[in-house]
């Protein structure tokens, strides 16, 4: 029966049930699990994963990578920062041109890798260290905390007892479904992850694909960053950088998104920041010793994964024998 | 028979019940929780001052809790967290002085009181006070040493740390201000950021040696890990000329002063900083308000600042330094109530 269930379903059932079933336990042996607060500031939290992992997600697309992503994050929290604090301007025009900032970014990687002929991981990993020192020199370091209330109003609020930030990065969610669900630039990027080669001779601009992705990349970069600067209320140069990477990767991966390029799962992201964020927020209510806590973390993560393999592998034998 | 055994074991047992109540009573049902930024051995004395204060003020629970690693979304989780489980006052070093307020800010909303400790969170913000040590007043003290041990002329070095934290612009500020005192007789040959880390720290001080050690006449470093990699490199290279001041008492930095390659070192309160932090959560938690005409300090981070206090250790005080900072701690502790805070 266990195995039948296993064997139902794609990936992203297979995580809901592992994401259920640890809903279940965390909440059954720490009842703070599902206190308001502690879900409130797991949403909050969650949703900017999300869009983190959505912004490496569209670049594992074409089997390429971003590690630049959490450059341009913190660009962009800054940027916002400037633009709201220094020049005063209206959050709607400043978040605009913070996400115009992030995709020219995110063209300059794109630019450089087609241009070059570069593999996208030296490419970025160049950029990420270009963006942030760029951003210290502007900055200088300062963190700007007069940022208006409205921002940090926005992001402490929620519809009914869903986190509006966790409605923004489902949103987002569901235009990238429909782009690569039901597009034909969304088709493109696939083909150009699957098989470069093959994709061309069909007719397939593979390098402008490749550039569409990278400033995709970055606006949902730009897009994270406001998000953390509205949930911090404040643009600090130590946010995003660095400490999105895993996370930026976790997500996609766990969700069912290859590594080689090609095939991607919009909803799989989701899940798969659901699964580490509950990991992490039920080993930490459960009280569970801090310096034990990476090592859970990692213990809970491989299991997840390979009780998803293992589901997957029955799934396919079973569709196999079936045929 | 058995009446009287059932007299006796009932005897025995209120007997016992008395001698253990005052083990057992808890003068406050307050759950309290001191967290730092992140693992660092300056908060290692948090935990027996959390202890200490637990046993002291007959606190229902004091505990310290360290994030796993020095980011300020571990810390937050880990804060939250505690919360939910119910925690209901919170000492904290701020992982980022800006970014915690949002969390703090959200604690009050939920009556929930927080005091920033060992480092201050930027005003506006939502914490009650901020006890630190005195960072500028730290810095300039040393550096005053220090120039008195270089015999008033020469060059010195600051190893300063994380270039994105606020204190180490005071630190720059301090070390800049006491060099300028002298008058031209002292330079500043250079500072050096980000050395408040083993590798990065390792790296600067001995490029900085092999570089130019022949100008340099004094390094101050004003931060744990740069104090103890600059100890360390200069007894490596074992010169005694080049003198040092140095900040915390890590075993290395002591040994130094006692091997006479370290002439100082300023010593910090962080086991103050915990004690006091607990017990004034303590009353806090319990109905106690901040009296707005106490003497709170005003520094360029908060308005609500108190010195934890500081000193500087040198070869003659390097054995009863401890018992210093202990006296220190009782006097700020006999005080605190009646100086800081309204209780009815």
């Amino acid at each position: 029966m266990a195995a039948g269930l296993l064997m139902r379903g794609s990936t992203q059932f297979g995580l809901f049930v592992i994401l259920f079933i640890m809903w279940v336990v965390f909440s059954s042996l720490a009842p703070g699990f599902l206190s308001r607060f502690n879900l409130n500031s797991v949403g909050r939290s969650v949703a900017i994963d999300i869009v983190v992992g959505f912004a490496q997600m569209v670049v594992l697309a074409t089997g390429g990578m971003n590690l630049s992503v959490g450059a341009i994050g913190v660009c962009s929290v800054m940027t916002l920062g400037y633009f709201l604090q220094m020049w005063g301007l209206p959050i709607p025009v400043a978040i605009l041109l913070t996400l115009g900032l992030g995709g020219v970014l995110g063209w300059l990687n794109g630019f450089a890798i087609t241009r070059t002929g570069v593999n996208s991981f030296v490419v970025t990993l160049a950029t990420a260290s270009l963006f942030t020192g760029a951003m210290l020199i502007f900055s200088k370091g300062v963190p700007l905390n007069g940022l208006p209330p409205e921002l940090g109003a926005f992001a402490k609020s929620s519809v009914g007892r869903v986190p509006t930030l966790a409605i923004v990065a489902i949103g987002i969610g569901i235009a990238l479904y429909v782009l690569f669900k039901h597009s034909v630039l969304g088709r493109q990027i696939l083909a150009a992850g699957a098989n470069p080669r093959a994709a061309e001779m069909s007719g397939v601009p593979v390098d402008r694909v490749i550039v569409f992705v990278h400033v995709l990349s970055g606006v949902l970069a730009a897009a994270a960053a406001i998000m953390l600067t509205a949930k911090n209320g404040a643009a600090l140069p130590g946010a995003a950088g660095d400490d999105w990477l895993l996370p930026s990767f976790l997500a996609p991966v766990i969700g069912g998104t290859s590594l080689a390029g090609g095939l991607i799962s919009v909803v799989g992201t989701i899940f798969g920041a659901l699964l580490v964020s509950t990991i992490r927020s039920g080993l930490l209510v459960l009280q569970i010793g801090n310096f034990w806590l990476q090592l859970f973390l990692g213990i809970f993560l491989l299991g997840a994964i390979l009780l998803e393999r293992y589901r997957s592998a029955l799934a396919v034998r079973a569709q196999t024998r079936a045929a | 028979m058995r009446t009287r055994f059932s007299r006796g074991f009932a005897a025995a047992t209120l007997a016992c019940s008395v001698a253990l109540f005052p083990l057992v009573a808890s003068a406050s049902d307050n759950k309290i929780v001191l967290v730092p930024g992140g693992p660092h051995p300056y908060f290692a004395p948090w935990e027996q001052a959390a202890a200490d204060a637990q046993k002291d003020f007959s606190i229902a629970s004091v505990e310290y809790k360290v994030p796993s690693e020095w980011k300020l979304e571990m810390q937050t989780e880990l804060l939250e967290s505690l919360a939910a489980q119910g925690t209901n006052a919170f000492g904290i070093f701020p992982g980022d002085a800006v970014g915690i307020n949002s969390t703090i800010g959200e604690f009050k909303a939920n009556n929930i009181p927080a005091v920033a400790l060992g480092g201050c969170a930027q005003d506006p913000t939502d914490m009650n006070f901020c006890m630190a040590t005195d960072v500028y007043q730290s810095a300039y003290i040393g550096t005053k040493a220090l120039i008195e041990a270089m015999g008033g002329k020469g060059a010195v070095v600051h190893m300063a740390g994380l270039l994105i934290d606020p204190n180490t612009v005071l630190r720059v500020q301090a070390v800049e201000k006491a060099v300028a005192e002298t008058n031209g007789a002292v330079t500043l040959l250079q500072t050096i950021g980000d050395t408040d880390s083993q590798e990065a720290g390792d790296q600067k001080v001995n490029a900085l040696l092999a570089s130019s050690k022949d100008k340099v006449g004094g390094i101050i470093a004003t931060g744990y890990v740069s104090s103890v990699v600059t100890a360390t490199a200069l007894k490596n290279l074992g010169d005694k000329r080049i003198k040092m001041i140095g900040i915390d008492d890590d075993k290395i930095v002591l040994d130094g002063i006692k091997d006479g390659f370290v002439s100082g070192t300023m010593a910090q309160n962080p086991y103050g900083q915990g004690y006091i932090g607990a017990y004034a959560l303590d009353l806090i938690a319990g109905g106690c308000t901040l009296k707005a005409d106490a003497p709170w300090v005003k520094t360029p981070q908060t308005a609500h600042f108190i010195d934890s206090g500081t000193l500087l250790i040198s070869s003659a005080n390097a054995e009863t330094y401890k018992d210093d900072l202990k006296a220190l701690t009782k006097k700020i502790q006999g005080s605190f109530k009646d100086t800081y805070l309204t209780c009815s």
